[in-house]
């Protein structure tokens, strides 16, 4: 057990536990549901970015004033904070790394619909945008502007395989139940059902978890 | 099935055995006679991207019949399926076709060939656990640190594994490879636990 | 006789042998040229097969013009997949330089001019990179630097490896001059030995300046 869960016991809305950490827990989960997620998780819309970047910026300026001319080798205090800061940036530059690999990958996709589009980020939508537009001008001055016009588009599906790729919503996640909850799980010879209780870990399609996360019941491990 | 994977696009490259159902005059060039008309009845072995919507084109409208038939490819012939039938381990699927597994899929989807379904994924959940076997070998023994000879080689596996890498499909080579590099990082996390 | 496709098919074989590959092997110019000429001609073909028909074509009338038309229109939608899965198979070797903080215009003249020392002499070492793949990776290398430029705190391109070790030993493998740490500077002459924080130097290490000690 560890300090989160004693606070949570004694304070189930977590008013002691200091804002930066609440954001550090929220990173970690984001990140961790990230990479697990065969498709795009929708960004944080409460300002947890804004908040981070700006205590990154405070620990960067307190290990410059920590630093003067000291031997860095010899000053633990001034370890702990850059340790910290390099596992803060690590996250951070992981979480977003993750990201964007799969906005890359399926930036049309992506791109297509305005519900798909509010998952991105402002910058997100910026560089995706873009991308795509530097990627297709890329393909007309190679090659497809001396194609006839009706077969310059990125976006068809001729020929019974669609031009926008998209994720894999039927891939493999593990979740871990958050509550006691009923389970199901379609399979390729037979579909499956249990009752779920607290803390399991499930292992099934992607499009079988996704409600149960969304709902808050569980979370992706 | 996506665009822009090059596997799927070789995949599609891969010919089976047609029979054109009607004279084509301007198709001559596909049996090499581009002066003659093509007759009805010929024998032409025609990639899967057009092998596939010749064969379903028409075949939705009662009146017409579809340009094409075709036979399943020799890498599903009977030979391949009864060796496959007694041990999918020593078959060389590679020298059929270094996609079998996505020329199979195509096919059984054209065609619906329920005992050769069977025996094509028993072939696959057993020749799979194999594979998975001699990645965790590999993967354990074959790493000797930085810039050692053996890092991500076959060493230690033995002539007959040997010859069973080599003959692995291109969705197997990928198993293959994710497997060996899952165990290689584990094998790694271990020791970087052991040493802190 | 070589069938329609046929080209394509040779362009995403090489696109196969490219992302087993570390660097990028030359553009195929040629045959993206003859391929492209392909999907013109095909759709010539279409359009005199069409002609007598004035707009009026019945499929089911024809059958033998309208299995000719289906190939000919197959062969076309091959031949553009083939094409754009050959460039986005390089502009993503391209992306992946570009990540690296490689010098991809200037590595990819070196790579040229190295395989075939003669070219230098007769017109100066050609690019292995198209035209047009220098003009991506410039505009591709902006776009990276604006999304980046949002992130100034985290070094986006930083290692992906989780932390462990904060300060690590490093020889230097060629000179790379000085480096400014929030340290300090530190003069990077080959075959020294430093004990440097990761951070700072997991670029010089990738570029293959510096070199992990045990």
């Amino acid at each position: 057990m560890d300090i989160d869960d004693i606070l949570r016991e004694v304070d189930p809305i977590f008013h002691d536990i200091p804002q930066e950490q609440r954001d550090l827990q929220e990173l970690t989960r984001a990140w961790v549901a990230e990479r697990s997620a065969p498709e795009l998780l929708p960004w944080p819309a409460n300002g947890l970015f804004e908040r981070i970047n700006a205590n990154i910026k405070t620990q960067i300026e307190k290990v410059e004033e920590l630093t003067g001319d000291m031997d860095p080798k010899t000053n633990f205090a001034l370890i702990v904070i850059q340790t910290e800061l390099e596992r803060y940036r690590y996250l951070v530059r992981s979480y977003l790394r993750a990201r964007l690999a799969k906005i890359d990958r399926h930036a049309l996709h992506y791109l297509s619909t305005d519900a798909l589009r509010a998952r991105l980020s402002d910058a997100e939508l910026a560089y995706a945008t873009r991308h795509q537009a530097l990627l297709h001008n890329h393909y007309l001055s190679s090659f497809l502007s001396s194609f006839p016009a009706n077969l310059q588009n990125l976006n068809d599906s001729a020929a019974g395989i669609s031009m926008i790729e998209t994720p894999d919503l039927e891939s493999a996640v593990f979740i871990r139940l958050l509550k006691d909850t009923p389970v199901e799980g379609r399979g390729v010879d037979a579909d499956g059902a249990m009752d779920g209780r607290e803390s399991d870990i499930v292992i099934l399609r992607w499009s079988d978890a996704k409600p149960l996360v969304e709902a808050g019941s569980a979370e992706l491990v | 099935m996506s665009y822009y994977d090059i596997d799927s696009i070789l995949t599609d490259a891969e010919k089976i055995p047609c029979t054109f159902q009607l004279d084509i005059p301007d198709l001559g060039y596909l049996d090499n006679t581009p002066t003659q008309p093509l007759k009805a009845g010929t024998k032409v072995n025609l990639p899967l991207w057009l092998a596939e919507m010749l064969a379903i084109a028409n075949a939705s409208d009662t009146e017409g019949k579809p340009f094409v038939t075709f036979d399943l490819p020799p890498a599903l012939g009977n030979d391949v399926v009864q060796a496959l039938k007694a041990d999918p381990r020593a078959v060389p699927l590679r020298d059929q076709s270094a996609h079998f597994y996505g020329l199979a899929t195509q096919m059984m989807e054209l065609s619906e060939e329920q005992e050769l379904a069977a025996i094509l994924r028993k072939t696959f959940v057993i020749r799979a656990s194999e594979v998975a076997l001699y990645a965790r070998k590999v993967g354990g023994v074959g790493h000797k640190g930085k810039g050692g000879a053996d890092e991500g080689s076959n060493l230690g596996v033995g002539g007959a594994g040997e010859d069973f890498l080599r003959a692995l499909d291109e969705w197997e080579r990928s198993l293959f490879r994710k497997a060996h590099d899952g165990t290689k990082s584990g094998k790694e996390w271990m020791e970087g636990i052991k040493k802190h | 006789m070589p069938m329609y496709g046929d080209l394509g098919n040779k362009l995403v074989q090489h696109a196969k042998r490219t992302q087993n590959l570390a660097h990028l092997p030359p553009y195929q110019t040629e045959l993206v040229r003859a391929v492209t000429r392909e999907v013109r001609d095909l759709d010539k073909d279409v359009a005199s097969l069409l002609e007598p028909f004035q707009g009026s074509f019945d499929p089911s009338a024809d059958q033998p013009t309208a299995c000719t038309l289906l190939v000919n229109h197959l062969s076309i939608r091959r031949n553009k997949r083939c094409l754009l899965a050959y460039h986005r198979t390089r502009t993503d070797k391209l992306e992946e330089l570009v990540w690296n903080g490689s010098d991809v215009l200037d590595l990819a003249g070196q790579q040229a001019g190295g395989a075939n020392g003669a070219s230098a002499a007769d017109g100066g070492a050609s690019s292995s990179l198209s035209p047009q793949e220098e003009d991506y990776v410039r505009q591709y290398g902006d776009l990276l630097a604006a999304y980046k430029g949002q992130w100034t705190d985290i070094d986006l391109t930083g290692s992906l490896e989780p932390p462990r070790d904060l300060f690590i030993d490093v020889r230097v493998l060629k000179d790379a001059g000085e480096i400014q740490t929030e340290y300090g500077a530190i003069n990077l002459t080959k075959n020294s030995q430093f004990y440097v924080r990761q951070g700072d130097v997991e670029r010089l290490i990738a570029q293959g300046y510096l070199q992990k000690l045990g």
